[in-house]
Protein backbone atom coordinates (compact mmCIF):
# COMPACT_ATOMS: atom_id res chain seq x y z
CA UNK A 1 0.00 0.00 0.00
CA UNK A 2 1.28 3.40 -0.63
CA UNK A 3 1.43 5.72 2.63
CA UNK A 4 2.35 8.88 0.95
CA UNK A 5 1.46 9.54 -2.55
CA UNK A 6 2.01 13.50 -4.15
CA UNK A 7 0.85 14.34 -7.64
CA UNK A 8 1.85 17.27 -9.00
CA UNK A 9 3.49 19.49 -6.70
CA UNK A 10 4.04 23.05 -7.10
CA UNK A 11 4.94 25.65 -4.67
CA UNK A 12 5.95 29.14 -5.35
CA UNK A 13 7.23 32.14 -2.93
CA UNK A 14 6.48 35.22 -5.06
CA UNK A 15 7.82 34.59 -8.39
CA UNK A 16 10.23 31.47 -7.27
CA UNK A 17 9.04 28.46 -8.10
CA UNK A 18 10.28 26.06 -5.10
CA UNK A 19 8.79 22.90 -6.27
CA UNK A 20 7.94 22.13 -9.78
CA UNK A 21 5.62 19.82 -10.66
CA UNK A 22 7.06 17.24 -8.10
CA UNK A 23 5.42 13.64 -7.91
CA UNK A 24 6.37 10.71 -5.90
CA UNK A 25 5.38 7.45 -4.13
CA UNK A 26 6.59 5.72 -1.05
CA UNK A 27 5.33 2.63 -0.11
CA UNK A 28 4.39 1.59 3.47
CA UNK A 29 8.04 0.01 5.13
CA UNK A 30 10.20 1.93 2.50
CA UNK A 31 13.40 4.25 3.38
CA UNK A 32 12.70 6.59 1.44
CA UNK A 33 15.94 8.98 0.02
CA UNK A 34 15.43 12.45 -0.98
CA UNK A 35 18.54 14.27 -2.35
CA UNK A 36 19.68 17.20 -4.61
CA UNK A 37 22.31 20.08 -4.33
CA UNK A 38 21.40 22.95 -1.88
CA UNK A 39 18.11 25.02 -2.68
CA UNK A 40 16.38 22.00 -4.49
CA UNK A 41 13.51 22.65 -2.95
CA UNK A 42 13.55 19.55 -0.25
CA UNK A 43 12.89 21.02 2.63
CA UNK A 44 10.57 22.75 0.96
CA UNK A 45 8.71 19.67 -0.25
CA UNK A 46 9.06 18.21 3.69
CA UNK A 47 7.18 21.62 4.93
CA UNK A 48 4.33 21.11 2.02
CA UNK A 49 4.11 17.75 3.59
CA UNK A 50 3.98 18.18 7.27
CA UNK A 51 1.63 20.80 6.60
CA UNK A 52 3.57 23.91 7.25
CA UNK A 53 3.20 25.24 4.00
CA UNK A 54 -0.04 25.15 1.79
CA UNK A 55 1.15 23.95 -1.50
CA UNK A 56 0.37 26.67 -4.69
CA UNK A 57 -1.00 23.22 -6.49
CA UNK A 58 -1.35 19.58 -6.67
CA UNK A 59 -2.09 16.94 -3.87
CA UNK A 60 -0.71 14.92 -1.42
CA UNK A 61 -2.36 11.60 0.03
CA UNK A 62 -1.01 10.18 3.39
CA UNK A 63 -2.65 7.49 3.89
CA UNK A 64 -5.62 7.19 1.12
CA UNK A 65 -6.42 10.58 2.15
CA UNK A 66 -5.92 13.39 0.37
CA UNK A 67 -4.21 16.04 3.23
CA UNK A 68 -3.54 19.28 0.97
CA UNK A 69 -3.68 22.15 3.58
CA UNK A 70 -4.27 20.49 6.95
CA UNK A 71 -2.47 21.58 9.90
CA UNK A 72 1.11 20.28 11.77
CA UNK A 73 -0.73 19.01 14.40
CA UNK A 74 -3.69 17.03 12.90
CA UNK A 75 -1.08 15.57 10.43
CA UNK A 76 0.53 14.78 13.50
CA UNK A 77 -2.05 12.67 15.38
CA UNK A 78 -2.56 11.08 12.20
CA UNK A 79 0.91 9.72 12.34
CA UNK A 80 3.47 11.97 10.26
CA UNK A 81 6.28 12.97 12.20
CA UNK A 82 8.88 15.25 11.16
CA UNK A 83 11.97 16.33 12.99
CA UNK A 84 14.09 19.77 11.36
CA UNK A 85 17.31 20.64 9.63
CA UNK A 86 17.46 23.22 12.04
CA UNK A 87 16.97 21.77 14.92
CA UNK A 88 14.43 23.48 17.47
CA UNK A 89 14.68 21.39 21.12
CA UNK A 90 12.72 23.02 24.13
CA UNK A 91 16.23 24.97 24.91
CA UNK A 92 14.86 25.08 28.61
CA UNK A 93 13.48 22.01 29.36
CA UNK A 94 15.20 18.83 30.26
CA UNK A 95 15.20 16.16 27.40
CA UNK A 96 12.97 13.57 28.91
CA UNK A 97 10.45 17.28 29.25
CA UNK A 98 10.75 17.13 25.29
CA UNK A 99 10.14 14.14 24.91
CA UNK A 100 6.86 13.87 26.57
CA UNK A 101 5.86 17.29 24.91
CA UNK A 102 5.60 14.42 22.23
CA UNK A 103 4.00 11.55 23.66
CA UNK A 104 1.53 13.41 25.00
CA UNK A 105 0.22 13.19 21.29
CA UNK A 106 -1.33 9.83 22.21
CA UNK A 107 -2.38 10.24 25.51
CA UNK A 108 -4.11 12.85 28.50
CA UNK A 109 -2.28 10.92 31.06
CA UNK A 110 1.21 12.17 32.42
CA UNK A 111 2.13 8.93 34.13
CA UNK A 112 1.60 7.19 30.42
CA UNK A 113 3.21 9.85 28.60
CA UNK A 114 6.71 9.49 30.94
CA UNK A 115 6.58 5.87 30.58
CA UNK A 116 6.08 6.18 26.76
CA UNK A 117 9.04 8.86 26.60
CA UNK A 118 11.27 6.40 29.20
CA UNK A 119 10.73 3.46 26.35
CA UNK A 120 12.30 5.77 23.09
CA UNK A 121 14.71 7.42 25.29
CA UNK A 122 15.62 4.08 25.99
CA UNK A 123 15.67 2.51 22.64
CA UNK A 124 17.84 5.71 21.39
CA UNK A 125 20.45 4.61 24.06
CA UNK A 126 19.42 8.59 25.69
CA UNK A 127 18.65 7.14 28.77
CA UNK A 128 21.51 9.11 30.53
CA UNK A 129 20.80 12.19 28.97
CA UNK A 130 17.17 12.55 30.33
CA UNK A 131 18.08 15.34 32.89
CA UNK A 132 20.44 17.20 30.96
CA UNK A 133 18.83 20.68 30.10
CA UNK A 134 18.19 20.17 26.17
CA UNK A 135 19.80 23.70 25.68
CA UNK A 136 23.20 22.13 26.50
CA UNK A 137 23.17 18.64 24.77
CA UNK A 138 25.81 19.01 21.63
CA UNK A 139 24.82 18.89 18.03
CA UNK A 140 24.47 15.18 18.11
CA UNK A 141 22.38 14.67 20.60
CA UNK A 142 20.51 17.38 19.85
CA UNK A 143 19.36 15.43 16.19
CA UNK A 144 19.17 13.03 18.18
CA UNK A 145 16.80 14.45 20.38
CA UNK A 146 14.55 15.61 17.19
CA UNK A 147 14.51 12.00 16.23
CA UNK A 148 13.19 10.96 19.80
CA UNK A 149 10.46 13.42 20.04
CA UNK A 150 8.74 12.85 17.08
CA UNK A 151 9.38 9.09 17.94
CA UNK A 152 7.03 9.51 20.89
CA UNK A 153 4.24 10.47 18.93
CA UNK A 154 4.58 6.84 17.45
CA UNK A 155 4.28 7.80 13.50
CA UNK A 156 3.43 5.55 10.42
CA UNK A 157 5.64 8.07 8.59
CA UNK A 158 8.65 9.55 10.04
CA UNK A 159 9.81 12.56 7.62
CA UNK A 160 14.46 13.16 8.60
CA UNK A 161 15.18 16.56 7.32
CA UNK A 162 19.33 15.96 7.39
CA UNK A 163 19.59 14.14 11.09
CA UNK A 164 23.30 13.28 9.82
CA UNK A 165 24.47 16.39 8.88
CA UNK A 166 27.31 17.45 11.83
CA UNK A 167 27.99 13.56 12.73
CA UNK A 168 31.10 11.92 13.14
CA UNK A 169 31.37 9.17 10.54
CA UNK A 170 30.78 6.60 13.94
CA UNK A 171 27.43 8.51 14.36
CA UNK A 172 26.66 8.50 10.97
CA UNK A 173 26.32 4.71 11.18
CA UNK A 174 25.08 4.45 14.59
CA UNK A 175 21.72 6.33 12.70
CA UNK A 176 21.80 4.67 9.45
CA UNK A 177 21.35 1.28 12.28
CA UNK A 178 18.55 3.23 14.20
CA UNK A 179 16.90 3.92 10.84
CA UNK A 180 17.14 0.91 9.81
CA UNK A 181 15.68 -0.87 12.75
CA UNK A 182 12.93 1.47 12.65
CA UNK A 183 11.76 0.54 9.34
CA UNK A 184 12.03 -3.10 10.61
CA UNK A 185 9.42 -1.71 13.41
CA UNK A 186 7.14 -0.81 11.11
CA UNK A 187 7.50 3.08 10.26
CA UNK A 188 8.03 4.40 7.19
CA UNK A 189 10.94 6.96 6.49
CA UNK A 190 11.30 9.89 4.12
CA UNK A 191 15.09 11.01 4.49
CA UNK A 192 16.62 14.01 3.03
CA UNK A 193 20.60 13.13 3.39
CA UNK A 194 23.27 15.26 1.60
CA UNK A 195 25.92 12.38 3.56
CA UNK A 196 25.85 10.17 0.22
CA UNK A 197 27.61 7.23 2.09
CA UNK A 198 24.29 6.94 4.40
CA UNK A 199 22.03 8.01 2.06
CA UNK A 200 23.30 4.92 -0.28
CA UNK A 201 23.20 2.60 2.12
CA UNK A 202 19.89 3.40 3.61
CA UNK A 203 17.69 3.63 0.94
CA UNK A 204 15.61 1.20 -1.14
CA UNK A 205 14.38 4.31 -3.67
CA UNK A 206 16.04 7.89 -4.02
CA UNK A 207 14.43 10.85 -5.78
CA UNK A 208 17.09 13.37 -7.25
CA UNK A 209 15.11 16.94 -7.00
CA UNK A 210 17.59 20.28 -9.17
CA UNK A 211 15.73 23.20 -8.87
CA UNK A 212 12.21 21.86 -7.38
CA UNK A 213 12.06 19.62 -10.04
CA UNK A 214 12.89 15.66 -10.13
CA UNK A 215 15.41 14.74 -12.68
CA UNK A 216 16.30 11.27 -11.58
CA UNK A 217 14.28 8.47 -9.40
CA UNK A 218 15.61 4.54 -8.86
CA UNK A 219 17.70 2.61 -6.51
CA UNK A 220 20.85 4.41 -4.91
CA UNK A 221 22.78 2.56 -7.64
CA UNK A 222 20.68 3.65 -10.63
CA UNK A 223 20.30 7.67 -9.63
CA UNK A 224 24.32 7.42 -8.69
CA UNK A 225 25.19 7.05 -12.31
CA UNK A 226 22.66 9.16 -13.65
CA UNK A 227 24.09 11.68 -16.16
CA UNK A 228 21.84 14.14 -14.81
CA UNK A 229 22.28 13.68 -11.46
CA UNK A 230 26.44 14.00 -11.87
CA UNK A 231 25.53 17.30 -14.26
CA UNK A 232 23.37 18.91 -11.29
CA UNK A 233 25.98 18.06 -8.41
CA UNK A 234 29.61 18.88 -10.15
CA UNK A 235 28.89 20.64 -13.56
CA UNK A 236 29.07 19.96 -17.20
CA UNK A 237 32.66 18.96 -16.93
CA UNK A 238 32.22 16.15 -14.81
CA UNK A 239 30.25 14.25 -17.03
CA UNK A 240 31.98 11.16 -18.90
CA UNK A 241 30.84 10.25 -21.80
CA UNK A 242 30.09 6.31 -21.97
CA UNK A 243 31.78 6.65 -25.74
CA UNK B 1 14.29 12.20 56.45
CA UNK B 2 13.63 12.82 52.72
CA UNK B 3 13.29 15.50 50.50
CA UNK B 4 9.59 15.28 50.15
CA UNK B 5 9.10 15.59 54.16
CA UNK B 6 10.94 18.45 54.34
CA UNK B 7 9.14 20.01 51.54
CA UNK B 8 6.13 18.76 53.28
CA UNK B 9 7.08 20.25 56.67
CA UNK B 10 8.19 23.51 55.19
CA UNK B 11 4.89 23.36 53.38
CA UNK B 12 2.78 22.80 56.57
CA UNK B 13 5.13 25.57 58.53
CA UNK B 14 3.97 28.13 55.85
CA UNK B 15 0.62 27.19 56.18
CA UNK B 16 0.83 27.64 59.54
CA UNK B 17 2.24 31.09 59.95
CA UNK B 18 0.04 32.67 57.01
CA UNK B 19 -2.91 31.45 58.98
CA UNK B 20 -1.82 32.85 62.18
CA UNK B 21 -0.86 35.59 61.18
CA UNK B 22 -3.79 37.92 61.75
CA UNK B 23 -3.72 36.85 65.23
CA UNK B 24 0.02 38.19 65.97
CA UNK B 25 -0.56 41.07 63.51
CA UNK B 26 -3.32 43.00 65.24
CA UNK B 27 -2.34 46.58 63.08
CA UNK B 28 -5.36 47.05 60.55
CA UNK B 29 -2.67 48.68 58.35
CA UNK B 30 -0.54 45.44 58.46
CA UNK B 31 -3.13 43.60 57.92
CA UNK B 32 -3.87 45.85 54.35
CA UNK B 33 -0.84 45.13 53.54
CA UNK B 34 -0.45 41.94 53.89
CA UNK B 35 -4.35 41.58 52.12
CA UNK B 36 -3.01 43.82 49.24
CA UNK B 37 0.27 41.38 49.35
CA UNK B 38 -1.71 38.34 48.36
CA UNK B 39 -3.99 40.15 46.20
CA UNK B 40 -1.08 40.79 43.92
CA UNK B 41 0.23 37.40 44.44
CA UNK B 42 -2.86 36.29 43.50
CA UNK B 43 -3.06 38.63 40.05
CA UNK B 44 0.39 37.56 39.39
CA UNK B 45 0.05 33.76 39.09
CA UNK B 46 -3.08 34.03 37.24
CA UNK B 47 -1.43 36.25 34.87
CA UNK B 48 1.48 33.82 35.22
CA UNK B 49 -0.57 30.98 33.40
CA UNK B 50 -0.20 33.03 29.77
CA UNK B 51 2.60 35.49 31.14
CA UNK B 52 4.87 32.68 32.01
CA UNK B 53 3.48 29.57 30.78
CA UNK B 54 2.78 30.30 26.76
CA UNK B 55 5.89 32.55 26.76
CA UNK B 56 3.86 35.77 25.69
CA UNK B 57 3.99 38.90 27.72
CA UNK B 58 0.42 40.39 28.56
CA UNK B 59 0.11 43.94 29.65
CA UNK B 60 -3.35 44.43 30.20
CA UNK B 61 -4.48 42.54 33.18
CA UNK B 62 -5.72 45.36 34.45
CA UNK B 63 -8.82 45.34 32.05
CA UNK B 64 -9.90 41.96 33.54
CA UNK B 65 -8.97 43.10 37.01
CA UNK B 66 -11.61 45.96 35.69
CA UNK B 67 -14.55 43.80 34.24
CA UNK B 68 -14.32 41.90 37.37
CA UNK B 69 -14.99 44.86 40.14
CA UNK B 70 -17.22 46.55 37.69
CA UNK B 71 -19.71 43.70 36.88
CA UNK B 72 -20.17 42.73 40.71
CA UNK B 73 -20.70 46.02 41.77
CA UNK B 74 -22.84 47.02 39.36
CA UNK B 75 -25.23 43.80 39.40
CA UNK B 76 -24.86 44.30 43.56
CA UNK B 77 -25.49 48.16 43.53
CA UNK B 78 -27.96 48.26 41.52
CA UNK B 79 -30.09 44.95 41.42
CA UNK B 80 -29.03 44.06 44.82
CA UNK B 81 -27.04 40.73 44.11
CA UNK B 82 -24.90 39.12 45.92
CA UNK B 83 -21.13 40.11 45.26
CA UNK B 84 -20.22 35.80 44.87
CA UNK B 85 -22.68 35.61 42.12
CA UNK B 86 -21.54 38.83 40.31
CA UNK B 87 -17.65 37.30 40.71
CA UNK B 88 -18.35 34.39 38.65
CA UNK B 89 -20.40 36.54 36.25
CA UNK B 90 -17.70 38.99 36.05
CA UNK B 91 -15.19 36.01 35.48
CA UNK B 92 -17.49 34.96 32.94
CA UNK B 93 -17.50 38.14 31.23
CA UNK B 94 -13.95 38.44 31.58
CA UNK B 95 -13.15 35.37 30.04
CA UNK B 96 -15.22 36.13 26.85
CA UNK B 97 -13.43 39.74 26.39
CA UNK B 98 -10.22 37.34 26.89
CA UNK B 99 -10.82 34.92 24.56
CA UNK B 100 -11.61 38.00 21.77
CA UNK B 101 -8.14 39.84 22.85
CA UNK B 102 -6.47 36.53 22.31
CA UNK B 103 -8.13 34.89 18.89
CA UNK B 104 -6.13 38.35 16.91
CA UNK B 105 -3.30 39.01 19.28
CA UNK B 106 -1.99 35.24 20.05
CA UNK B 107 -0.92 35.53 16.31
CA UNK B 108 1.64 38.41 17.39
CA UNK B 109 5.33 37.84 18.42
CA UNK B 110 7.01 39.49 21.55
CA UNK B 111 6.59 43.24 21.36
CA UNK B 112 3.88 43.33 19.47
CA UNK B 113 1.27 41.20 21.28
CA UNK B 114 2.37 43.04 24.46
CA UNK B 115 1.59 46.39 22.64
CA UNK B 116 -1.93 44.97 21.19
CA UNK B 117 -2.84 44.20 24.77
CA UNK B 118 -1.77 47.43 26.02
CA UNK B 119 -4.03 49.16 23.72
CA UNK B 120 -7.27 46.75 24.48
CA UNK B 121 -6.56 47.79 28.06
CA UNK B 122 -6.23 51.34 27.81
CA UNK B 123 -9.29 51.25 24.91
CA UNK B 124 -11.42 49.92 28.06
CA UNK B 125 -10.23 51.91 30.24
CA UNK B 126 -10.86 55.08 28.41
CA UNK B 127 -14.57 53.37 27.19
CA UNK B 128 -15.38 52.91 31.36
CA UNK B 129 -14.30 56.40 32.16
CA UNK B 130 -16.19 58.31 29.43
CA UNK B 131 -19.17 56.54 30.05
CA UNK B 132 -21.91 57.62 32.58
CA UNK B 133 -24.56 54.83 31.73
CA UNK B 134 -24.40 51.81 29.50
CA UNK B 135 -28.09 50.90 28.86
CA UNK B 136 -29.46 50.30 32.42
CA UNK B 137 -25.95 49.74 33.89
CA UNK B 138 -24.79 53.12 35.98
CA UNK B 139 -20.67 53.06 35.39
CA UNK B 140 -20.14 56.80 36.59
CA UNK B 141 -17.14 57.43 34.66
CA UNK B 142 -14.01 58.54 35.98
CA UNK B 143 -15.75 58.97 39.40
CA UNK B 144 -15.92 55.32 39.60
CA UNK B 145 -18.44 53.46 42.18
CA UNK B 146 -18.65 53.38 45.67
CA UNK B 147 -20.23 50.37 48.06
CA UNK B 148 -21.87 51.34 50.89
CA UNK B 149 -20.57 49.61 53.66
CA UNK B 150 -24.17 48.79 55.23
CA UNK B 151 -25.39 45.27 55.88
CA UNK B 152 -22.19 43.68 56.38
CA UNK B 153 -22.30 39.63 56.39
CA UNK B 154 -20.74 37.13 54.46
CA UNK B 155 -23.85 37.36 51.84
CA UNK B 156 -22.98 40.29 50.67
CA UNK B 157 -18.78 40.02 50.77
CA UNK B 158 -18.59 42.97 53.17
CA UNK B 159 -16.98 42.74 56.80
CA UNK B 160 -16.24 45.58 59.46
CA UNK B 161 -12.61 43.61 60.03
CA UNK B 162 -9.45 43.14 57.66
CA UNK B 163 -9.46 39.60 58.86
CA UNK B 164 -12.34 38.12 56.94
CA UNK B 165 -10.99 39.48 54.02
CA UNK B 166 -7.12 38.33 54.70
CA UNK B 167 -8.72 34.43 55.12
CA UNK B 168 -10.91 35.02 51.66
CA UNK B 169 -7.80 35.60 49.83
CA UNK B 170 -5.41 33.88 51.21
CA UNK B 171 -7.93 30.78 50.18
CA UNK B 172 -8.22 32.14 46.46
CA UNK B 173 -4.28 32.77 46.86
CA UNK B 174 -4.13 28.83 47.62
CA UNK B 175 -6.63 27.31 45.06
CA UNK B 176 -4.81 29.55 42.57
CA UNK B 177 -1.59 28.25 43.04
CA UNK B 178 -2.51 24.54 43.85
CA UNK B 179 -4.22 25.26 40.33
CA UNK B 180 -0.94 26.24 38.40
CA UNK B 181 0.71 23.66 39.84
CA UNK B 182 -1.35 21.18 38.08
CA UNK B 183 -1.73 22.69 34.92
CA UNK B 184 2.31 23.12 34.89
CA UNK B 185 2.34 18.91 35.36
CA UNK B 186 -0.35 18.26 32.62
CA UNK B 187 -0.66 18.03 28.71
CA UNK B 188 -2.10 21.82 28.72
CA UNK B 189 0.86 22.94 30.77
CA UNK B 190 3.76 20.86 28.79
CA UNK B 191 1.99 22.12 25.19
CA UNK B 192 1.78 26.17 26.45
CA UNK B 193 5.61 25.72 27.54
CA UNK B 194 6.72 23.57 24.17
CA UNK B 195 4.63 26.31 22.23
CA UNK B 196 5.99 29.19 23.98
CA UNK B 197 9.41 28.18 23.51
CA UNK B 198 9.42 26.72 20.17
CA UNK B 199 5.96 27.04 18.47
CA UNK B 200 7.19 25.18 15.13
CA UNK B 201 9.21 22.34 17.10
CA UNK B 202 5.56 22.13 18.76
CA UNK B 203 3.27 22.09 16.24
CA UNK B 204 4.89 19.12 14.59
CA UNK B 205 4.46 17.69 17.79
CA UNK B 206 1.25 17.68 17.59
CA UNK B 207 0.61 20.57 19.87
CA UNK B 208 -2.12 23.18 18.52
CA UNK B 209 -0.70 26.42 20.14
CA UNK B 210 -3.13 28.63 19.37
CA UNK B 211 -5.84 26.83 20.78
CA UNK B 212 -3.24 26.11 24.08
CA UNK B 213 -2.90 30.04 24.34
CA UNK B 214 -6.13 30.66 24.17
CA UNK B 215 -7.12 27.81 26.83
CA UNK B 216 -4.59 29.40 29.23
CA UNK B 217 -6.21 33.13 28.09
CA UNK B 218 -9.63 31.93 29.18
CA UNK B 219 -8.57 30.27 32.45
CA UNK B 220 -6.24 33.43 33.26
CA UNK B 221 -9.03 36.21 32.81
CA UNK B 222 -11.72 34.65 34.45
CA UNK B 223 -9.43 34.20 38.06
CA UNK B 224 -7.89 37.60 37.00
CA UNK B 225 -11.51 39.07 37.14
CA UNK B 226 -12.49 37.04 40.67
CA UNK B 227 -9.90 39.33 42.48
CA UNK B 228 -11.30 42.39 40.50
CA UNK B 229 -14.43 41.69 42.78
CA UNK B 230 -12.76 40.82 45.68
CA UNK B 231 -10.80 44.58 45.52
CA UNK B 232 -14.03 46.21 44.77
CA UNK B 233 -15.90 44.76 48.51
CA UNK B 234 -12.46 45.13 50.38
CA UNK B 235 -11.58 48.84 49.50
CA UNK B 236 -15.22 50.15 48.76
CA UNK B 237 -14.32 52.56 45.71
CA UNK B 238 -13.47 51.56 42.18
CA UNK B 239 -12.53 54.06 39.69
CA UNK B 240 -10.85 53.66 36.06
CA UNK B 241 -7.66 54.58 37.18
CA UNK B 242 -7.22 51.95 40.37
CA UNK B 243 -9.11 49.11 38.82
CA UNK B 244 -8.30 49.17 34.99
CA UNK B 245 -5.21 51.59 35.03
CA UNK B 246 -1.97 50.78 33.35
CA UNK B 247 0.07 51.10 36.46
CA UNK B 248 -1.61 47.72 37.71
CA UNK B 249 -1.05 45.78 34.03
CA UNK B 250 2.52 46.57 34.92
CA UNK B 251 3.01 46.02 38.77
CA UNK B 252 1.82 42.39 37.69
CA UNK B 253 4.50 42.07 35.02
CA UNK B 254 6.50 43.20 37.01
CA UNK B 255 6.30 41.22 39.59
CA UNK B 256 6.12 38.28 37.46
CA UNK B 257 9.78 39.12 36.15
CA UNK B 258 11.15 39.97 38.72
CA UNK B 259 10.20 37.01 40.64
CA UNK B 260 10.28 34.80 37.84
CA UNK B 261 7.82 33.83 34.93
CA UNK B 262 6.88 30.52 34.58
CA UNK B 263 7.41 29.08 37.66
CA UNK B 264 4.84 28.34 40.45
CA UNK B 265 6.94 30.42 43.34
CA UNK B 266 7.98 32.91 40.82
CA UNK B 267 4.88 35.42 41.34
CA UNK B 268 4.78 35.13 45.07
CA UNK B 269 8.32 35.79 45.62
CA UNK B 270 7.86 38.81 43.45
CA UNK B 271 4.90 39.82 45.48
CA UNK B 272 6.59 39.31 48.84
CA UNK B 273 9.34 41.51 47.95
CA UNK B 274 8.05 44.11 45.96
CA UNK B 275 5.04 44.94 47.80
CA UNK B 276 6.96 46.29 50.83
CA UNK B 277 8.61 48.13 48.76
CA UNK B 278 5.94 49.56 46.69
CA UNK B 279 3.59 49.92 50.23
CA UNK B 280 6.50 51.96 52.53
CA UNK B 281 7.44 54.05 49.80
CA UNK B 282 3.95 55.69 49.67
CA UNK B 283 4.17 55.46 53.51
CA UNK B 284 7.27 57.28 53.91
CA UNK B 285 7.69 59.44 50.23
CA UNK B 286 4.09 59.49 48.99
CA UNK B 287 3.93 62.87 49.22
CA UNK B 288 7.11 64.29 48.67
CA UNK B 289 7.90 61.62 46.06
CA UNK B 290 4.91 60.00 44.73
CA UNK B 291 5.31 56.70 42.01
CA UNK B 292 8.81 56.55 43.49
CA UNK B 293 8.41 52.15 44.09
CA UNK B 294 7.73 51.90 39.98
CA UNK B 295 11.78 53.77 39.60
CA UNK B 296 13.34 51.03 42.67
CA UNK B 297 11.40 48.41 40.58
CA UNK B 298 12.43 50.25 37.38
CA UNK B 299 15.94 49.49 38.92
CA UNK B 300 15.55 46.57 40.57
CA UNK B 301 14.25 44.64 37.08
CA UNK B 302 17.33 45.76 35.29
CA UNK B 303 19.22 44.82 37.84
CA UNK B 304 16.96 41.29 38.15
CA UNK B 305 17.29 40.83 34.22
CA UNK B 306 21.17 41.27 34.15
CA UNK B 307 22.40 38.85 36.69
CA UNK B 308 19.08 36.24 36.61
CA UNK B 309 17.37 36.21 33.73
CA UNK B 310 14.51 33.94 35.01
CA UNK B 311 14.28 35.95 37.80
CA UNK B 312 14.73 35.70 41.70
CA UNK B 313 13.31 32.39 42.23
CA UNK B 314 15.80 30.19 40.24
CA UNK B 315 18.58 31.31 42.90
CA UNK B 316 16.38 31.19 45.62
CA UNK B 317 15.01 27.90 44.92
CA UNK B 318 18.53 26.35 44.26
CA UNK B 319 19.76 28.17 47.94
CA UNK B 320 16.77 25.80 49.35
CA UNK B 321 17.68 22.47 47.50
CA UNK B 322 21.11 22.97 48.88
CA UNK B 323 19.88 24.15 52.43
CA UNK B 324 18.06 20.49 51.89
CA UNK B 325 20.42 18.52 50.94
CA UNK B 326 22.89 20.07 53.81
CA UNK B 327 19.79 18.83 56.61
CA UNK B 328 19.31 15.18 54.46
CA UNK B 329 23.03 15.01 54.25
CA UNK B 330 24.09 16.19 57.76
CA UNK B 331 21.49 13.14 59.24
CA UNK B 332 22.61 10.60 57.24
CA UNK B 333 26.23 11.53 58.23
CA UNK B 334 25.08 11.30 62.45
CA UNK B 335 23.24 7.91 61.42
CA UNK B 336 26.64 6.45 60.57
CA UNK B 337 28.40 8.22 63.28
Amino acid sequence: MNILEIKNLYKDFGGLRALNDLSLTIEQGQIFGLIGPNGAGKSTAFNCIAGVYAPTGGEIFFNGARINGEKPWTLCTKGLARTFQIVKPFATKTVLYNVMVGSFARTANRAIAEEKALEVLEYLHFTKHKDTRAGNLTIADRKRLEIARALATEPKLLLLDEVMAGLRPSEVDEMVEIIKDLRDRGVTIFVIEHIMRAIMALSDHVVVLHFGQKIAEGTPRQVASDEKVIKAYLGDEYVVSAN
Amino acid sequence: MTHQSINKAACLLIAAVVLGLPLVVRSATYLHILVLLYFYAYLTTSWNLVGGFAGVLPLGHAAFVGIGAYTSSILYLQYGISPWLGMIVGGVLATIVGILIGLPTFKMRGAYFALATIAFAEGIRVMIENIDRLGPFVLNGPRGLQIPPLNLGLKNFLFASKEPYYYIILLMLGAVLVLTYAISRSKLGYYLNAGGEEPEAAMALGVNVARAKLIAMAMSSFLTALAGTFYAQFTLYIHPKSVVSLDLSFEIAFIALIGGRGSIAGPVLGALLLRPVSDFSRIYFGDTLPGLHLVIFGVVLILVMIYQPRGLQEPLTRLYNNLVDRLVGRRVGELQA
